[in-house]
C-alpha cells in the first residue's frame, strides 16, 4: 500500500505548491478560490490514502512515525486552509502548506514497512482518540509557532502586528485544550492499560513539559499582553520542545524500554 | 521595565525577582535536605495519617487566605509572577526525569546524593509541588471570591490541577500494585509488592484457562554467515504470512500451504495440536529463474526451528508470532463470599471489591502453550478523587476551546 503512496503525496505537493504560489502571486478573488480549491484537494487526496491505508492494514494507521507525519500533513494543511477562510491570512496558508509538504517530502525519503501486527496493549478505543488529539494539537501549535517565527523575524517593524498575534493566541488555546485532552485521556486509558494513570514513562514526561511550556505562553501572555516579542519567544521555543517530545524521545537514551516509542 | 529595576528586592510590590528567588531557595532547600539524608527514597506517610495532613494543609490554607487575603503577599501568591518561576521550577525538575532514566541504579555518587534517578521520591519534587498547590489554591480561593460565572473556566482548570496534584501526592501511599503469578487450575491469594514482599489477598483466583489468540508469523531473509537479518535502507524487512503471494529483496515467495499449528515428521510438517507445536509453511522461492521449495518452521520452547537456505548467501526464516490478544479465564473468589467466573485481557481489566485485575505478562518463552499467567492487582483508594479532577480539567479545556483567550488579557485581575 505505500507503494502507491509517491503518486498520492507527488498529487498532493503539486496541488499545495500551485496553491501557495496562486495565493502569494495574487490578490484577485478568483485567483484566490481556485487557490483554496487546489490546497483542499492535496488534503483530500492524502485523505483517500490514508483511508485505503486503514482499510489495507487492517489497523488504525497511527504507530509508526510516518503515519504519524502523514497525519499531521493532513490536519497542518486543513488548519491552514480553515484558518484562511476563516481570517483571510494567506502567508499562514501558504507557511502551512510548506510545513505540510516537508512532512510529506520526510515520508517519501523514508519509506515505511508496513507492518499489520498491533500489541494488545495499543488494541483499546483509547488509541484513534488519543492519537488523533494529539497530533490535532501538535499541527494547532505547528501553526501558531508558524505565526511566530514570522512575527520574530519577518514582522515589518519592531512593532507586531495585532492581527497575528491575536492568531497565535487563538491556535495556542485550541492547541492547548486539545493537548490537554490528549494527556488526560492518555491517563486514562494508562489505567485500564497498565493499571496506573501516570508512571512518568519518558514520553510521559516530555508530553507533560511540553505542556508546561505551553502553560508558560499562556500564563505570560495574560499578564503581559503587550510584551510581543518575548511571548513569541516563548511560543517558538515551546515548538522545539514539543518536537523532542514527537520525535527526539525515540533517541533519548533515558528513552529505551519506553511504551511509547514509534515503531520505524 | 526601568521602574522595576529600580525597586528593592523584597519591597513591596513583589515580582518575577522574588518568584524566582523562592523558587531557587526551595529547589536549593530541597536538594540540601536530599543529600542531608544520604539520598534516601521519600514516601508520604500512609492512611490516615495522609488524610490527616492533607485536611490540615486545607484548613492552613484556606485560614491564611482568609485572614490576610488583602495583603501584599497573598495577593503576590495568587498572581503570575509567582506562578510562572515556580511553572518553570518545577519544569526543571521534570526536564532532568525526562534526560536522566528513572528508577534505575544510580551510575555515579553525585546522583545518587540528589536522588536524580527517582526524582519522583525526593525533597525538591515534593517541596516544589506543595508550593504549587500552595500558588493553585490562593489563586482558585481569590478567584471564587466574589464567585462569578465569567471564571468557570478559571475553576475548572486550576481546581481541577489542584486536585490531581493533591490527591495523587497523598495517594501514592495508599496505592498497592501486586504481582500474582497463577498456573493454571491452581488456587492463588498471595502476590508480590514492588519491594518483593509477599502480600496475603483477600481475594483468591484459580487460573481456569489462558489463551493466545496469534498474528500469522513474520518471515525475513537472513544472512547465512553472519545470521543477522538482512536489511534493507538500514530497516528490518518483514513480510507477514496473510497472503500467498509475497516479495522479499526480490525474492518471490509463494505460500503452498501454512499450519498455524504443527509438528515435524520426517521431512514434512503435519498438523498437531499439542505443547510446543508451532507455525509452519510450505513455500516455493523463485528468483532470477532459480526456484527451490521447501518448509519453514518458527520453532517452540520444545520444537528447533527450520530456516529454508535460498542459495549461498541467503536463508530465508519465519519469526516467532506475535500475540494479537491474550486473555485470562479467572475463577475468584472473595472473603465476603463472592463467588465470579470471568475473563480478562491486557484493556480490560475486572474491578471486585476495590482492587482491579489486570492482565499483565505470561511465560513468553513457551507462547501460546504458556500454563503461567501473570496479573496484576490494584488497589488505589484515591481514584475517585484523582479522577474527578482529571474531569474537572477536561471540563476547563473545553472551556478553552469554546471561550479561547480571555478578551482584555490580564489586565482585569491583575496582582
Amino acid at each position: 500500500m505505500w507503494l502507491d503512496f509517491p503518486i498520492y503525496a507527488s498529487v498532493a505537493i503539486l496541488c499545495w505548491l500551485a496553491a501557495s504560489g496562486l495565493f502569494l502571486s495574487s490578490g484577485k478573488k478568483l485567483m484566490n478560490q481556485m487557490a483554496a480549491g487546489l490546497s483542499f484537494a492535496g488534503t483530500a487526496f492524502l485523505l483517500v490514502f490514508i483511508t485505503i491505508l486503514w482499510l489495507h492494514i487492517q489497523r488504525p494507521p497511527m504507530r509508526t512515525l510516518g503515519e504519524t507525519r502523514l497525519w499531521y500533513a493532513i490536519f497542518l494543511s486543513g488548519i491552514g486552509l480553515v484558518s484562511y477562510l476563516r481570517w483571510k491570512y494567506k502567508w499562514l496558508v501558504s507557511y502551512s502548506l510548506g510545513l505540510a509538504i516537508v512532512f510529506l517530502i520526510i515520508n517519501l525519503q523514508h519509506p515505511e514497512t508496513y507492518d499489520k501486527t498491533l500489541m494488545p496493549a495499543l488494541q483499546s478505543s483509547w488509541f484513534i482518540p488519543h492519537v488523533i488529539v494529539y497530533i490535532f494539537a501538535y499541527a494547532m501549535l505547528g501553526a501558531s509557532s508558524l505565526v511566530a517565527l514570522r512575527n520574530l523575524f519577518f514582522a515589518p517593524t519592531e512593532k507586531i502586528v495585532k492581527g497575528p498575534i491575536q492568531m497565535a493566541d487563538n491556535l495556542v488555546y485550541l492547541g492547548f485544550s486539545f493537548l490537554t485532552f490528549g494527556l488526560l485521556f492518555g491517563a486514562l486509558w494508562a489505567k485500564e492499560a497498565w493499571g496506573h494513570y501516570w508512571t512518568w514513562d519518558p514520553k510521559e514526561t516530555w508530553a507533560f513539559i511540553t505542556w508546561m511550556f505551553y502553560l508558560v505562553y499562556i500564563h505570560y501572555r495574560f499578564r503581559h499582553p503587550s510584551e510581543h516579542k518575548r511571548a513569541m519567544t516563548i511560543l517558538a521555543v515551546s515548538f522545539a520542545i514539543l518536537l523532542i517530545c514527537w520525535f527526539g524521545v525515540n533517541y533519548l537514551p533515558s528513552a529505551q524500554n519506553s511504551v511509547h516509542i514509534y515503531s520505524e | 521595565m526601568s521602574h522595576e529595576n529600580n525597586r528593592k528586592t523584597w519591597t513591596q510590590p513583589w515580582s518575577y525577582r522574588e518568584g524566582t528567588i523562592v523558587t531557587a531557595a526551595i529547589l536549593l532547600l530541597g536538594f540540601a535536605l536530599q543529600a542531608a539524608g544520604g539520598g534516601m527514597v521519600l514516601r508520604v506517610a500512609a492512611f490516615p495519617w495522609n488524610l490527616v495532613a492533607g485536611l490540615v494543609f486545607l484548613a492552613l490554607l484556606i485560614s491564611a487566605f482568609v485572614l490576610w487575603q488583602k495583603h501584599q503577599v497573598m495577593k503576590w501568591l495568587g498572581g503570575v509572577k509567582a506562578a510562572l518561576p515556580a511553572i518553570l521550577g518545577f519544569t526543571f525538575l521534570v526536564l532532568l526525569m525526562g534526560f536522566v532514566k528513572q528508577d534505575v541504579e544510580p551510575k555515579s555518587a553525585l546522583v545518587k546524593l540528589l536522588g536524580l534517578t527517582h526524582l519522583v521520591k525526593t525533597w525538591p519534587f515534593i517541596l516544589i509541588n506543595l508550593y504549587l498547590m500552595i500558588l493553585l489554591g490562593v489563586v482558585t480561593l481569590k478567584r471564587l471570591t466574589p464567585f462569578s460565572l465569567k471564571n468557570a473556566g478559571f475553576f475548572l482548570n486550576h481546581f481541577g490541577l489542584f486536585l490531581v496534584l493533591f490527591s495523587t501526592a497523598l495517594g501514592s501511599s495508599d496505592m498497592q500494585r501486586l504481582r500474582m503469578n497463577c498456573y493454571e487450575d491452581q488456587t492463588e491469594w498471595r502476590a508480590v509488592d514492588t519491594s518483593g514482599k509477599t502480600v496475603e489477598l483477600p481475594i483468591a483466583i484459580k487460573l481456569l484457562n489462558f489463551n493466545i489468540d496469534e498474528f500469522r508469523p513474520k518471515v525475513t531473509i537472513i544472512d547465512n554467515k553472519t545470521g543477522q537479518i538482512e536489511l534493507n535502507k538500514g530497516k528490518n524487512q518483514f513480510e507477514l504470512l496473510d497472503r500467498n503471494a509475497l516479495d522479499l529483496f526480490g525474492y518471490q515467495i509463494e505460500v503452498e500451504q501454512f499450519l498455524e499449528s504443527s509438528g515435524k515428521v520426517g521431512d514434512a510438517y503435519f498438523p498437531v495440536n499439542e505443547p510446543g507445536s508451532a507455525p509452519s509453511a510450505k513455500v516455493k522461492v523463485t528468483k532470477d529463474g532459480t526456484e527451490i521449495s521447501g518448509w519453514v518452521c518458527s520453532g517452540s520452547y520444545v520444537n528447533q526451528p527450520e530456516a529454508l537456505k535460498l542459495n549461498e548467501t541467503h536463508s530465508l526464516v519465519m519469526l516467532p508470532a506475535e500475540p494479537r490478544k491474550f486473555s485470562s479465564e479467572l475463577n475468584i473468589n472473595t472473603k465476603s463470599g463472592k463467588n465470579i467466573v470471568t475473563t480478562i485481557e491486557v484493556n480490560r481489566p475486572y474491578k471486585i471489591e476495590g482492587w482491579t485485575i489486570y492482565q499483565l505478562s505470561y511465560n513468553t518463552e513457551m507462547g501460546r502453550w504458556s500454563n503461567l499467567s501473570v496479573l496484576e492487582l490494584v488497589r488505589d483508594p484515591w481514584l475517585p478523587v484523582v479522577y474527578f479532577g482529571i474531569f474537572l480539567m477536561m471540563a476547563g479545556a473545553a472551556f478553552l476551546f469554546i471561550t479561547g483567550k480571555p478578551k482584555n488579557g490580564g489586565t482585569e485581575h491583575v496582582a
